[in-house]
């Protein structure tokens, strides 16, 4: 999650002005650190020797100097700042791949209106090309921030904000909510998978696919699903449609679960199943009462869905 | 002039004829001395310094390890909000107000503050407020959404305990507190000066007071009027922060940084100030271009109004207004990097006694830089979108607020703590202090830099073992315990000094200022006579030349000693209680507020026979009362703008009706608009009553602006009554929460202007205002006008402009 290891176009322009702040950070540092020690040791009182020196009271070129060169530093950090502003705040290009954001208490939604596939917390962009991510949030202030791609934009409710950007290299990078949202804002996180074009149509298509008809103890699982308050709360196509919760039509395709928090086996599923406000304290969704058995079948049903 | 017993302890000077300083706690309670009050002030500050420092230590401690289990995320979370709320305002502004208090007066040769009884208020006002957040614990339900707060998440919806409303009451109370100081240090600054002492030729310490003190009265109305705003929302179904009904979440994020950041000059100038002092104490010299820190001072007050928005970079305002904000930032980076240069210029040429103070002191100047850098990298937004609430930003946060304001404070009090205790800090245990805090705030802060480059968000109770993360925040940890550490040998230190420590002469370091003029510690009247002024740096002037101005003669009449009183304690009690109220039952508030304004009557007429008290005309030839009127109308400008300015923010977003146009009786309000503007008239009618001594005149002019008064308060009733019942209330729409809000805040300041206004006749009634008593009249019809300008703002924005 390093800020300082870009992997898309915003990311390196603000590298860029990152780099010219922290030189003329140091080197300002540097000087008045060595200044203020080397006064230390060649003023210092001796004992025995406590003599008045001269009293001076102020230098008006030196006050000048001192006041016109911070002005000048500053200014050669003002033209880039100003610049990449601009530049990263400028309106996506029309062919950019246009995601909406909503940050929920504690978990992403993505939505693709143009590709109509709907996922959560785990997103994914196609290296190469422009993604026009636009933030709503229906609850609390949150903040989408992925270091390696850019830097953070907060979603307020009731105003759309923007990130734009164009990723450079396929992996997988971290981010996390930076805005605090309450009790489990610590584990908001999220990941953001940049696949090669290629890559990205097969995943676009993988969400679009009809899902396979689970056999044995998956099959279980999801008939404990289609019976229980699952079915309220989250979207699986062709089996529920709630909406208060992360859409899983394609959770086992994902790599982490629960906005980040862990990686997806049975274990993790099942010790989530059992009891999410236990691993992720005040979650919205509730322990639902399942045993262990039925934990296991609906893990086991959850993590077929790819 | 000082005496010493057999054992060498330095005594008291002899009081003045029957004047005595009791040490009994009762005496404590109803205390006026100034010294006194910074006492108390730094005590209680250092008891919650102790509390923040042990909620540091929890969080720390929880960090020290990925997916720790000391403490639960939901006392984590309250734990840094306390630990903010109380560093912020029950540690660094009561460090600050001890030495405003202890030191302001003697810095400016005077005896005592403007308003002694107003400052005890605002000490016990303190306490209040401290105790009520903290009181949260005691109920189990502190207050855990940060210290700034931010709608919508503090909403009643998203957090319904009682926890917020703890955080609102206690921070109001606050506020009122640090409010009314700010009104009482800038007339005594401005008017209390001791003669031949010119604005710049005082200490830069107690510039940096002044302007501390208009920040303080500038930036409070804005959080007052936001977490006014809160409160409504949370108890009475206002929208000022509901979506839904329109409202823009960004309208909290405004009104709190308006005041947040000013807030943090506040915290920063003393020691800047202190610093300033301290330095050219220790190396011998002047401070050099004593007046360019002072301007500069001066611009950064200034400018710290114009700089809010860059803690919204990430909020999503824009390209222009990220820019604007960028540069102004940049900007006063300016004044504040050539008052570093300055410190340095200062000792570069002197004889430097390294003192702990000035360890305290240096230190400032090398941390403060470091923290001031990181600031001008968070100037730049892209770079701030980076940096912004991850752990780079609290790298920063703490570097300016314990590298500059504590370390800053250190230095004061190592410099200060003979004067105000007559014994010394150990040095040699000094010493250690300091370089075991340098070493265990850089070992806890600086890692924070590197956690936030590599991604650490801030306000998380635990974070994955595989993020790289763990070996900086254990660094952190371990640094953190190590201020720890350095609090606690501060402590030995001090108790070993009050204990048996070395007794102290009046000037122990060689001084440049006139506090070193009189004994440690100074004998209740301070002064035996008035300092004369020489000129900046008088006292050193004095004692090596060259004097510039004639000395004053000495004052010739024993000095008035302001008289204790326990109507400021009451009056504490009193909105202590209504605050309780607010958290409880309505009821209590009644008593509550019943109880504050019986205390605020009594205070008031205390000492409307008191021949000292008759004249408190200043230096600048202006009377302290109308100037600290002046003062908080100045201070009102601001409530009534943010309100106002809310109203024009959220004109036109409402998703229901009724809108203006269709509700307001233009014709009516007129008439009761020119009822107010009347009752200006007879205001005035009123005071040149009084001021010629004529009785029934005033007695007939001062009801008739009270009546006035009510009548327009009727039109109001009548309003608001037939508003309600056609459906239009504070909860209707978006409209109705600015309309009401608004006018009947503004209501209310008539209501206490009625209130006044008859207290003014009945003391009229019975023979006792007198031409003495006109400055009264005068500061309550000052008052008046205001609210009627107020209201003629009012009518044209809110009713007549479509």
């Amino acid at each position: 999650m390093s800020t300082v290891v870009p992997r898309s176009d915003y990311a390196r322009d603000i590298l860029h002005v990152y780099g010219i702040v922290t030189w003329v950070a140091i080197g300002i540092a540097l000087v008045v650190g060595l200044a203020l020690a080397w006064i230390l040791v060649r003023f210092r009182d001796r004992p025995g020797v406590s003599r008045v020196p001269a009293q001076t009271r102020g230098h008006t070129l030196l006050e000048i100097s001192w006041t016109i060169a911070p002005a000048l530093v500053l200014l050669a950090i003002a033209i880039p700042t100003i610049q990449v502003i601009f530049r990263t705040q400028a309106a996506p290009p029309r062919d950019a791949l246009e995601i909406i954001v909503y940050g929920h208490q504690w978990w992403w939604e993505f939505r693709y209106p143009a590709l109509q596939v709907v996922t959560a917390n785990e997103l994914h962009v196609p290296a190469g090309r422009p993604v026009a991510l636009t933030l709503q949030g229906p609850d609390v202030i949150h903040s989408f921030w992925v270091p390696q791609l850019g830097g953070k934009r907060d979603v307020v409710p009731g105003r759309l904000n923007r990130l734009t950007f164009t990723a450079e290299t396929p992996g997988e990078y971290r981010g996390q909510c930076a805005e605090f949202c309450g009790v489990s804002h610590a584990n908001m996180g999220m990941r953001v998978i940049v696949d090669a074009p290629e890559a990205f149509a097969r995943w676009v298509a993988a969400q679009k696919t009809e899902l396979a008809e689970p056999a044995g103890l998956a099959a279980e699982g999801k008939a404990i699903f289609a019976r229980s308050a699952c079915v309220g709360c989250h979207t699986i196509r062709g089996v529920s449609s709630g909406a208060l919760g992360p859409d899983l039509t394609t959770f086992g395709s994902r790599h982490t679960l629960a906005a980040g928090l862990h990686p997806i086996s049975v274990d993790n599923v099942v010790a989530w199943l059992k009891n999410p406000p236990a691993v992720k304290p005040d979650a919205k969704m509730p322990a639902l009462g399942l045993t262990d058995e039925q934990a296991r079948a609906v893990a086991t049903y959850l993590i077929g869905l790819k | 002039m000082t005496s010493a017993d057999a054992s060498g302890r330095v005594l008291h000077a002899p009081p003045l004829a029957g004047v005595e300083t009791p040490a009994t706690v009762s005496s404590w309670l109803t205390t006026v001395d100034h010294k006194r009050i910074g006492i108390l002030y730094g005590a209680t500050g250092f008891a919650f310094f102790l509390l923040g420092g042990l909620e540091a230590l929890l969080i720390r401690l929880q960090l020290a390890v990925p997916n720790n289990t000391v403490v639960s995320a939901h006392v984590y979370n309250a734990l840094f909000t306390m630990h903010g709320t109380t560093m912020i305002f029950l540690a660094i502004m009561p460090f600050n107000a001890a030495l405003f208090n202890y030191m302001v007066p003697l810095l400016i040769g005077a005896r005592d503050v403007a308003f002694p009884r107003l400052n005890a208020l605002s000490y016990w006002l303190f306490l209040a407020g401290g105790l009520l957040l903290n009181a949260s614990l005691l109920a189990g339900t502190p207050p855990d959404v940060g210290w700034f707060g931010y709608a919508n998440l503090t909403s009643k919806h998203y957090t319904p305990g009682p926890g917020v409303d703890f955080w609102i009451v206690s921070l109001q109370i606050l506020g009122v507190s640090s409010v009314i100081a700010a009104i009482n240090f800038i007339v005594t600054i401005l008017n209390m000066r001791a003669p031949g002492m010119t604005m710049m030729r005082m200490p830069v310490f107690v510039w940096m007071t002044l302007v501390v003190q208009f920040l303080i009265a500038l930036a409070f109305p804005p959080i007052t009027v936001g977490l006014i705003f809160l409160m409504f929302d949370r108890f009475f179904g206002t929208h000022f922060y509901d979506v839904a009904a329109g409202a823009d979440l960004h309208l909290w994020q405004h009104l709190f940084w308006i005041f947040g950041h000013p807030e943090v000059y506040i915290l920063i100038l003393p020691a800047f100030g202190i610093v300033s002092e301290v330095l050219p104490t220790f190396a011998r010299k002047p401070l050099f271009g004593a007046p360019v820190v002072i301007y500069s001072g001066v611009l950064i007050g200034f400018f710290g109004f114009s700089v809010w928005s860059h803690h919204m970079f990430a909020a999503g305002m824009g390209p222009v207004a990220d820019s604007a904000f960028s540069i102004a930032t940049m900007l006063i980076a300016i004044p504040t990097g050539v008052k570093i240069f300055n410190w340095l210029a200062t000792l570069w040429g002197g004889t430097i006694r390294t003192t702990t103070a000035l360890h305290f002191a240096v230190g400032l100047v090398g941390l403060f830089t470091i923290g001031g850098l990181s600031g001008i990298m968070h100037a730049s937004p892209p770079v701030d979108l980076q940096q912004t609430d991850s752990y780079f930003v609290v790298a920063h946060l703490h570097y300016v607020l314990i590298g500059g304001s504590l370390f800053g404070l250190f230095a004061g009090a190592y410099y200060w703590w003979p004067k105000m205790t007559g014994r010394l800090l150990g040095e040699w245990l000094g010493r250690i202090q300091f370089w075991v805090m340098f070493a265990g705030f850089n070992l806890a802060f600086f890692p924070q830099h590197y956690l936030g480059a590599i991604g650490m968000p801030r306000r998380v109770y635990t974070y994955p073992g595989d993020a790289g993360w763990t070996a900086g925040n254990f660094a952190s940890t371990v640094g953190a315990f190590g201020i720890g550490v350095s609090v606690l040998l501060f402590i030995v230190n001090a108790w070993r000094s009050l204990r048996r420590g070395a007794s102290a002469p009046a000037d122990p370091w060689d001084g440049r200022t006139l506090e070193w003029r009189t004994s440690s510690p100074p004998p209740a009247h301070d002064f035996d006579t008035i300092p004369p002024v020489y000129g900046r740096d008088s006292f050193w002037r004095e004692k090596y030349g060259p004097r510039r101005g004639a000395p004053a003669a000495a004052s010739p009449a024993p000095p008035h000693l302001p008289a204790s009183s326990h109507w400021p304690i009451m009056i504490a009690h009193g909105m202590g209680i209504a605050a309780v109220g607010a958290l409880t039952h309505v009821s209590i508030v009644v008593i509550g507020a019943l109880w504050t304004i019986w205390g605020i009557f009594r205070l008031a007429l205390e000492h409307h026979r008191t021949h000292a008290h008759a004249d408190q005309t200043g230096v600048l030839g202006l009377d302290h009362r109308k100037m600290a009127m002046w003062v908080f109308l100045g201070s009102e400008c601001f409530f009534f703008g943010t309100l106002v300015a809310t109203y024009l923010a959220y004109k036109g977003r409402s998703v229901v009706g009724p809108a203006p146009h269709e509700i307001f009786n233009i014709p009516v309000t007129s008439l009761s608009t020119f009822d107010l503007l009347m009752s200006s008239l007879l205001m005035v009618l009123a005071l040149a009553a009084v001021q010629r001594g004529d009785r029934r005149q005033a007695l007939l002019w001062l009801f008739g602006t009270a009546f006035f008064g009510l009548i327009f308060l009727g039109f109001q009733a009548y309003e608001f009554t037939d508003f309600v019942h056609k459906g239009f209330t504070l909860q209707r729409n978006l409209f109705g929460s600015t309309f009401f809000v608004l006018t009947g805040l503004h209501g209310t300041h008539v209501a206490i202007g009625v209130l006044w206004l008859l207290a003014l006749w009945v003391l009229a009634l019975r023979g006792r205002l007198g031409v003495a008593d006109a400055v009264k009249v005068e500061i309550a019809g000052l008052y008046w006008h205001f609210v009627d300008v107020v209201w003629i703002a009012i009518f044209t924005l809110v009713y007549l402009i479509p």
